[in-house]
């Protein structure tokens, strides 16, 4: 076997394309580009959560439909306004109905149907946690047993 | 690790099937969706406010000119194949609201069609009560409608007493009336 | 006349067999309970009931084909669903464009399958896995034909109608309605074979290797032609309903996505078993739980209880679904819950750093996707039954999953394929992931570099450029294997293993497609007039002039669009007697990306009502909706490379027999791994692919 050149050892090998990562994300990310929420910025975010009112999935920012045309400009008059986006909800709902918001309401400004998700995923990272550390440990007692026997 | 019995296979499919069976019971009582009369979030709210020319005489029609009567507002759209169907009931309930003294008036609103076709499909139904265009959609916007036909009824207070997804039937109508009514009477006698 | 008296008995005689069937195998293993026959003809094992019921359901199919194709209206399936116009293509996929039809086209297909499956396991008809199985696909056959006896009968008659309407404008659009639906519905119903294995093996706890081996084989099956029948749908959807899209989060569609997840999960785990023994609880629970979603989405799709553009909805088929779903839930996990402990493996998983901890953590990832995707379609429902209030549940809450999901799934699709087994060191994972990790990090500075934005969306190309770095080494590396043992280069591209690495290509080109088309997607209405050009998003677009093509069964209103280089025509179009309208979009596709048009208005036709896309619209203008999406192509060749990978996993690689025991005790300390002290580097053991190219069972 040949003479091996010195290297970086193996923390090192691994952070250097990390930390390229990182700063490739950073610049990524956008933060750098972004000025000030524009109002066509605004109403375009608060129109991807309203639904189109004839259509059943869509919601008004990817449907033309005539009724979907009529909400983004009513959507688009308010923002010019100036009124906040639970005004804006509170408008489309008295009109059409809670259905019309494509996210279910707050229950006390509780998200409710994120309850069970990030309950369940809290769980689930604990569950598998529990396994790999139980059997891990299993899995050291039986080596030093063996050393020993 | 053999002396420990303590079934987590057992526990953890008891849990999944007691929350499966939950959930299937709450599917198994849902009814399917049906075009019948609807909660609109409008139902004892003021009717929003509109303005308009009548398609056929151009003459201006305006909700608020029809306060103190019942007014029965009419969505609909040449291409829609129930609003076809309602249009005879229509016809037969607006002749026997104009042969009774304090009877309800009646508009139509143009939903998403073009003034040349809505004008035909009026004109076939006898052209018999006013009918309003809506141009970029903003009456039918105000008032929630998704779909033709959507007929509302408004009280002679200017509050919305029924609405209607779906085609409209005169017996429809006219109990709607009836109940609103006598609702009203009750209130202020 | 005849067609519907043909159909009701080919309905009855499928039915009939079923009972028959079950009964008859019930009756044997109540009666012959310990008898453990390995061989010969068993009296009475049912066998013979699946011919004649494969009959009965070829009998209603030909009937129900033939009275479409040449239009017979006695039948009020087909007076609802095809007019004397209506092409022969369009005809013949008529018989799925509704409910009852539907039914008919499960019935068929579990006739088809559980024929096969008695014939393939004919020498082992004996056994009481096999005879379990065989009662659970009869009794299921017997339900979907029950069905079509009761509420969902395609055969009803009908009096005295000359035409009917056709079928639905949006399904006699596309001749991808001939594909998309059948795919779908084996993917469905072959996951009845699992499901009913995974009954047997509970019923008499025997969890045998050889019928999990077969598990996987009808599984993978089932993946690919669900795979690819989804993926065809949501092509269908984006050439057809005009909004540019592909996938709504409709129940329906989560209907399939559902099945898929847990399948998939499935085929990933049961390589734990095959390998180490471990996992059998899982299995069994995926299979069944695979099966009980395909009713369940069944159930949602016709019971009519949640609106959706696909759903056929009738109420009366709602209970008796449900009542199937809660049957299979009950039976399924009520056996998991008696016998499971039992059955649970002595050894364990060892080490997070090694395969079965990625597989661990992969059913974790997917069945917890699934799981908050069902508790997102059904959770209007609930919070109906509660608050007497009506939500919606939409994409927002969707998307806000998927992508952490996915992001997730490709990690591991980047780096699980090159753990070792068992324990591997940090050493020689990097070493194994050293190429891929570069390969992804440069992607994503190549993409920050061309000016593209986006935390997650850089992290999801980056990721899918790694993953695809990890399956292209692993296939390189199996192909240089299969040439040196001189059994054709090839070699290295079919199997087991090696499938699977073609299958996770294609997820990947899926996955960046789906990235592309989603965050880049621009879209605009542009009011076109004759002859003037306007530049949108890099396009160029020019409106050459409007034209109307007719046919008898099709009515279309064109507006020749110019786009770059090409003449496009977006449409509306009406068919036949069907009675309202359908947008047609035109698309233009590329390598790196669509321009989907769509026609949405034309001027001077007066003020029209609500259709203001764009006010004012002079006569003889235009408003042409436009759509530019990146990559979307890719999508659709991903979609292809995943069919084609699952049948190249298909192929038998090497002769694998599974003759070792059920798991292999713990704690076995093999001379490489006692080394982990040191700083040696081990040498690389080779991936699963070059070892199974060799002919060699890996340890």
């Amino acid at each position: 076997m040949g003479e091996r050149p010195a290297r970086l050892p193996l923390w090192a090998r691994v952070a250097v394309p990390l930390a390229v990562l990182a700063v490739a994300l950073v610049i990524g990310s956008g933060a750098f580009d972004a000025g000030p929420q524009t109002v066509a910025q605004r109403a375009a975010a608060i129109e991807v959560n309203v639904r189109c009112p004839s259509c059943t999935d869509l919601s008004v920012a990817q449907s033309n439909a005539t009724t979907a045309i009529a909400v983004r400009h009513q959507i688009e008059g308010m923002v010019a306004a100036g009124r906040p986006t639970s005004a804006i909800d509170q408008v489309l709902v008295a009109e059409y109905g809670q259905t019309i918001l494509l996210v279910p309401p707050d229950a006390g400004g509780v998200p409710l149907i994120w309850v069970v998700p990030l309950v369940l995923g809290a769980a689930a990272l604990v569950g598998v946690g529990v396994v790999f550390w139980r059997r891990s440990r299993a899995f050291d007692a039986l080596k030093a047993r063996e050393r020993v026997a | 690790m053999t002396s420990r019995r303590r079934h987590p296979v057992r526990w953890v499919a008891g849990v999944v099937l007691v929350v499966l069976v939950v959930v299937g019971v709450v599917l198994a009582t849902r009814t399917p969706q049906q075009a019948t009369a609807v909660a609109s979030p409008l139902l004892g709210r003021p009717a929003p406010a509109f303005t308009g020319s009548d398609l056929s005489s151009g003459s201006r029609v305006s909700l608020a000119s029809l306060r103190g009567r019942y007014v029965v507002i009419n969505f609909f759209a040449s291409w829609c194949i129930p609003c076809q169907e309602e249009a005879p009931d229509l016809s037969r309930f607006h002749y026997t609201q104009a042969h009774t003294p304090g009877g309800a008036a009646m508009v139509s609103v143009v939903f998403h069609d073009t003034t040349g076709t809505a004008r035909a499909f009026l004109q076939s139904n006898g052209d018999l009560w006013p009918a309003i265009s809506d141009p970029g959609g903003v009456i039918a916007d105000h008032y929630g409608v998704t779909a033709p036909p959507t007929t509302f009824v408004v009280d002679p207070s200017g509050r919305v007493a029924a609405v209607l997804e779906g085609p409209a039937t005169q017996k429809n109508l006219e109990s709607f009336l009836k109940a609103a009514g006598a609702r009203a009477r009750a209130t202020s006698g | 006349m005849i067609d519907a008296h043909l159909g009701t008995i080919g309905v009855w005689l499928a039915f009939g067999a079923s009972i028959v069937g079950a009964i008859v195998l019930l009756v044997g293993q109540v009666s012959r309970r310990d008898a453990a026959t390995p061989t010969g003809r068993v009296a009475g094992d049912g066998r013979l009931l699946a011919p004649v019921l494969l009959v009965g359901a070829l009998l209603a199919v030909g009937a129900m084909e033939h009275a479409l194709v040449t239009h017979d209206f006695a039948l009020a399936f087909v007076a609802e669903n095809n007019s004397t116009v209506t092409p022969l293509l369009y005809s013949i996929t008529g018989m799925w464009s509704a409910l009852a039809g539907s039914i008919l086209l499960w019935g068929l297909v579990l006739s088809v399958v559980s024929t096969i499956f008695v014939w393939r396991y004919r020498r082992q008809a004996a056994d009481p896995v096999i005879r379990w199985a065989t009662l659970v696909l009869y009794v299921v056959s017997a339900f979907f034909f029950g069905l079509m006896i009761g509420p969902a009968n395609p055969f009803v008659t009908a009096a005295g109608v000359t035409n009917g309407l056709g079928p639905n404008s949006l399904l006699q659009d596309n001749p991808l309605v001939a594909i998309h639906p059948p795919l779908l519905y084996i993917g469905f119903v072959v996951f009845t074979v699992p499901f009913a294995f995974a009954i047997g093996m509970l019923a008499t706890g025997r969890v045998g290797d050889r019928w999990q081996i077969e598990c996987r084989r009808w599984t993978l099956v089932a993946f690919t032609f669900l795979s690819v029948g989804i993926v065809l749908g949501a092509w269908w959807s984006y050439q057809v309903l005009g909004w540019g899209g592909f996938w709504g989060w409709d129940p329906v569609e989560n209907a399939a996505l559902l099945p898929w997840l847990c399948g998939t999960a499935y085929l990933h785990s049961v390589l734990v078993q095959e390998r180490r023994g471990l996992m059998r609880v899982w299995n069994l629970s995926l299979s069944i739980a695979t099966f009980a979603l395909t009713i369940l989405g069944t159930f949602l799709t016709r019971s009519g209880v949640i609106t959706s553009v696909h759903a056929f909805s009738q109420s009366t088929i709602g209970p008796l679904l449900i009542g199937f779903f809660f049957a299979v839930v009950i039976v399924g996990f009520g056996l998991i819950a008696w016998r499971g402990d039992r059955l649970r493996s002595p050894g364990g998983i060892d080490a997070p750093l090694g395969r079965e901890g990625a597989f661990l953590l992969n059913n974790v990832l997917f069945v917890g996707f699934a799981f908050v995707v069902l508790l997102g379609t059904v959770y209007p429902l609930l919070y109906e039954a509660l608050t007497q209030q009506q939500v919606t549940v939409g994409a927002p809450f969707f998307n806000t999953v998927a992508v952490p999901a996915g992001l997730t799934l490709l990690f591991l699709m980047a780096v699980a394929p090159v753990l070792s087994w068992r324990k591997m060191s940090g050493t020689v994972l990097w070493q194994r992931l050293v190429i891929p990790v570069w390969i992804g990090v440069g992607t994503v500075v190549l993409c920050v570099a061309l000016g593209l934005r986006g935390g997650a969306t850089l992290i999801g190309f980056g990721l899918g450029a790694m993953a695809a770095a990890t399956a292209a080494r692993a296939l390189v590396l199996s192909v240089r294997a299969a040439r040196t043992r001189h059994v054709g280069w090839w070699r290295g591209l079919v199997g087991r293993a090696n499938g699977g690495m073609i299958v996770h290509l294609g997820v990947v080109l899926l996955a960046v497609g789906v990235i592309a088309a989603t965050s880049y997607r621009h879209q605009a209405e542009l009011p076109l007039h004759r002859g003037t050009p306007v530049t949108f998003d890099g396009h160029r677009f020019t409106f050459e002039g409007l034209r109307t093509v007719s046919s008898p069964s099709r009515t279309a209103h064109q507006a020749l669009v110019k786009v770059d280089g090409g003449v496009f025509a977006p449409a509306t179009s009406s068919f036949g007697s069907a009675l309202s309208d359908v947008g047609t979009p035109a698309i233009d596709s590329g390598l790196w990306g669509d321009v989907y048009l769509t026609f949405d208005a034309v001027g001077g036709l007066g003020a029209a009502s609500g259709n203001q896309a764009i006010d004012n619209l002079p006569r003889g203008s235009v408003a042409i909706g436009v759509v530019v999406e990146p990559l979307v192509t890719w999508l659709w060749a991903g979609g292809l490379l995943i069919g084609l990978g699952g049948a190249l996993a298909l192929v038998p690689g090497s002769r694998r027999r599974a003759t070792e025991p059920a798991s292999a005790p713990p704690g076995l300390v093999t001379g490489a791994e006692a080394d982990a002290n040191h700083d040696e580097p081990t040498p690389a053991p080779e991936p699963v692919g070059a070892l199974v190219a060799r002919g060699v069972s890996p340890a």
